[in-house]
């Protein structure tokens, strides 16, 4: 519906519209012309209306044009719209609107202003070396760290709204000349298919994102840290900032990206080598020594060590429980603990390390309820879990998968299951991105940055496992030139 | 055009999954009917494999064109369904003994405590699923699998050293030559891996000096099983054919295992795991073929008619397999040597060069 030419009629349906007590209409004359000025209260700048709209309003004088009031207000953020419906969403954005009276066309002012917090290190990534700013919860501050590392024209921001109650801006961020455009343009068209009361976080959109409606592992890949978002976009990805998230959507997904902390590429290549395999190899123990150890003690008593052996029946002696249901239990008390640990405030948090290690632990073993080795291989697992924390919730519900096949067909169970998840991740892709590149397909070139983390001079090309363009990221032959 | 494979995908095949198979009953079947001469009648079936290998890729350098198109080129839509027919028994067959070797493998030596074949069931979940999926799984699979095989092998090589007296083929010959030929003719089941490259022909983009690549890896699977066929003799002599299940059975006199404890499993379960897709292959094969004979669309429907015939015989047959067994080993041989070598050789010789093919530059 267009604008009516009638100061009153404006006001009138927008009243019927903005029934909210927040909203705020503020008649004001602009010379001999009467106008009003709609905002929501609480979030937009009171001062910069009165510095930018009101002061220069009222020193107008006669009657004037509509061009000749626009004139006046020397204000960047400011947008002519035509419509009531955009007056409203406009109003809703946090902006100020201001209708005039004779006039089809009114002024919106960009004066939102929300409060936000300071860019702090993400506790999910923290680092020993490198830098420590953070996403907020802040598009345009989300945007702005981006812009600030990389000052290029070629970095692209599209817009899209989401949410028919939220309306949340949704930014999707690329490289012009390094990501596919196909996948923006898809990406985007899936933005703008989503229907959906409200996004209130990333994690909304991620689902929608995935090209597979069911699998247990990731599709999106996310990140809190500008500096990595805009390493990942320099490799063709395509990022998705959602306002009201710290967290940054990145599209197409690939499994090693969990495994490649950020100080890998801030550390020497010799400990960031050392501590990958260890982050690899943490995994495997992680999901495969509880259901091993248990298939063992209950299938393949061969397996294990003589002098081993000896200990575990000691341990085991008077055990209520069988090892299957013993290390199951075992697992569920880790988990319980982790997930009130998580919930609880801090200070009770060091309550719940005492009670859980050392109470129920140390009580469990003495009070024969739980062996010891079952304990310490428990223990080992759910630490090893968190070397790779942005898989942890994955990984800890395969564990107990795995764990209940041990506990009921044993070792070849284990290698079945592992098979069949085995076929499930090398024939997975994503926006044409193999999920397990570069080990299947084996991509030679990018296996530099995979379980060996290769020296920069080594990185000169982009993953071949994303279909990017212009491939060279690094030129050698410049940079001798030049000396 | 998009390829389902890639060349290296198709050199790791053979180290991936070449040996597999043969590390289990095989070696024993060999040595009962050639004793000191069984690495003969490995030699002989590899160099068939090899030479059938070496005239499907000529015919690959000829043409763009897959195996059914090249077929049908030939003989029509009818008569590649018969020739397809006769490849889908063959792939069929082909897994029977070594799937039921598997079976008796896990179910006699992981589970000694509860043997049951119910630990074995879980097998065929895997294998449907993997035979729901398209070509390039395969590929896929060796880009991992060949590291997983090759090391499992050589844990086991190692651990067997010290323990084998080469001398021990010693004469060379003496068991005659219709011996040696008699134990190739019984173990032509576990061969026939050049065929594989008939399925893959027109699936993936050959270039210049390709078959060089392939056969090389050819060469390479093929050396690690007539090392292992050769320790493994070496190792009992004249009690080899006793022997089940060579792969338990090759490492353990090692002193590892006296003193550390049973280290060979870690070779033993990485070949068992491999072994879980190697088995899975002919089945695959076989329900490409069922859907392409049959032109069946839904991808699941072909993958459970093949996996549920094998699940009926492992399980319902279970009292006459070792009669299936003695079967396929004694008569069946003429159809593997045809299927497996002969056809696709007359096949690909009587391909002619497809006008304006050339092969790729590297």
């Amino acid at each position: 519906m267009k604008i009516f030419p009638n100061l009153k009629d404006n006001e009138k349906l927008l009243k019927q519209r903005l029934t909210s007590e927040d909203v705020t209409f503020l008649p004001i004359n602009l010379g001999e012309t009467k106008a009003t000025i709609i905002f929501i209260n609480d979030i937009v700048n009171k001062d910069s209306i009165g510095d930018l709209v009101l002061r220069p309003a009222y020193k107008l004088e006669g009657r004037l044009s509509f061009k000749e009031i626009s004139n006046c207000f020397l204000f960047p953020e400011k947008v002519e719209i035509y419509t009531i419906k955009k007056v409203c969403d406009d109003v809703l954005l946090g902006n100020a609107v201001l209708i005039v009276d004779q006039s089809t066309t009114a002024l919106s002012f960009g004066l939102k202003q929300f409060e936000k917090r300071a860019i702090t290190e993400p506790p999910t990534s923290t680092v020993l070396k490198g830098p420590r700013e953070g996403f907020v919860e802040s598009l345009p501050v989300n945007i702005s760290l981006m812009r600030r590392r990389l000052k290029s024209e070629h970095l692209i921001f599209e817009n899209v709204t989401v949410g028919k109650y939220s309306k949340t801006p949704i930014a999707l961020c690329y490289v012009d000349g390094i990501a596919d455009k196909s996948l923006v343009k898809k990406l985007k068209g899936k933005l703008e298919n989503i229907s959906i009361d409200a996004v209130l976080d990333s994690s909304y959109i991620s689902k929608y994102l995935g090209e597979h409606d069911i699998s247990i592992f990731k599709q999106v890949g996310n990140t809190e840290k500008p500096d990595i978002l805009a390493a990942k976009i320099l490799e063709g990805r395509v990022a998705i900032f959602v306002d009201g998230s710290p967290i940054a959507l990145t599209v197409p997904y690939l499994l090693i990206e969990d495994f490649q902390s950020p100080s890998d590429y801030y550390n020497s290549p010799y400990s960031a080598t050392v501590a990958r395999l260890l982050r690899f190899f943490s995994v495997l123990l992680a999901l495969f020594l509880p259901a091993f150890f248990v298939a063992s003690e209950l299938f393949h008593l061969q397996l294990i060590p003589l002098s081993f052996l000896l200990t575990i029946v000691n341990s085991i002696k008077g055990i209520p429980l069988s090892p299957s249901y013993e290390m199951f239990f075992t697992i569920m008390i880790f988990e319980i603990l982790n997930e009130a640990s998580v919930r609880m405030p801090k200070y009770v948090g060091m309550v719940v390390s005492i009670v859980g290690g050392l109470v129920l632990g140390e009580t469990a073993v003495n009070a024969g309820i739980i062996s010891a080795p079952t304990l310490m291989i428990v223990a080992l697992s759910g630490i090893c879990l968190y070397t790779v924390p942005e898989l942890e919730q994955t990984f800890s519900v395969l564990r107990i998968l795995f764990l209940v096949v041990a506990g009921s067909l044993g070792g070849y169970g284990i290698l079945v299951a592992i098979a069949i998840f085995f076929v499930h991740l090398i024939t997975f892709e994503n926006y044409n991105a193999p999920l397990c590149a570069p080990f299947s397909p084996l991509i030679k070139e990018d296996m530099k940055d995979a379980f060996y983390k290769g020296f920069l001079s080594e990185l000169q090309f982009r993953p071949k496992s994303l279909r990017n363009k212009n491939k060279r990221r690094i030129d050698f032959d410049e940079y001798s030139k030049g000396e | 055009m998009q390829y389902q494979l890639k060349t290296r995908q198709v050199c790791l095949f053979f180290i991936a999954f070449l040996p597999l198979a043969k590390l289990f009953m095989m070696p024993s079947v060999m040595a009962g009917k050639a004793n000191e001469d069984m690495w003969m009648c490995a030699l002989i079936n590899l160099a068939l494999d090899f030479l059938t290998a070496f005239i499907i890729l000529k015919t690959t350098s000829k043409t763009d064109k897959n195996v059914y198109q090249l077929l049908e080129g030939k003989v029509g839509k009818g008569g590649t369904k018969f020739i397809m027919c006769l490849f889908f028994v063959y792939f069929l067959l082909k897994s029977l003994l070594p799937i039921n070797e598997q079976k008796e493998y896990v179910i006699r030596t992981l589970y000694t405590l509860t043997p049951t074949l119910l630990y074995f069931l879980p097998f065929f979940f895997v294998c449907f699923y993997f035979c729901t999926k398209p070509l390039r799984v395969i590929g896929r699979a060796s880009d991992v699998l060949w590291l997983i095989t090759s090391l499992g092998i050589i844990i086991l090589l190692c651990l067997s050293i010290g323990n084998f007296e080469l001398s021990a083929l010693l004469p060379v010959g003496a068991n005659g030559i219709a011996n040696v030929i008699e134990g190739s003719y019984a173990t032509l089941t576990w061969f026939g891996d050049g065929l594989y490259l008939l399925f893959f022909m027109g699936e993936f983009s050959y270039r210049k000096k390709d078959n060089l690549k392939i056969l090389g890896c050819y060469l390479l699977g093929a050396l690690a099983v007539m090392v292992f066929v050769i320790v493994f003799y070496c190792v009992f002599t004249s009690i080899a054919f006793r022997q089940r299940f060579a792969l338990t059975e090759i490492s353990k006199y090692s002193t590892v295992i006296n003193n550390i404890g049973r280290f060979d499993y870690i070779g033993i379960m990485m070949i068992l795991f491999s072994n879980i897709f190697a088995l899975s292959i002919p089945l695959f094969f076989s329900a490409k073929i069922l859907s392409y004979i049959f032109s069946i669309k839904k991808k699941w429907v072909s993958p459970l008619i093949v996996v549920l015939f094998h699940a009926f015989v492992i399980i319902f047959l279970y009292q006459r397999i070792h009669g299936i067994e003695v079967f396929i080993m004694k008569f069946t041989g003429w159809f593997f040597l045809l299927t497996a070598n002969i056809l696709p050789i007359i096949i690909c010789l009587t391909a002619k060069k497809e006008k304006g093919y050339a092969i790729k530059e590297n």
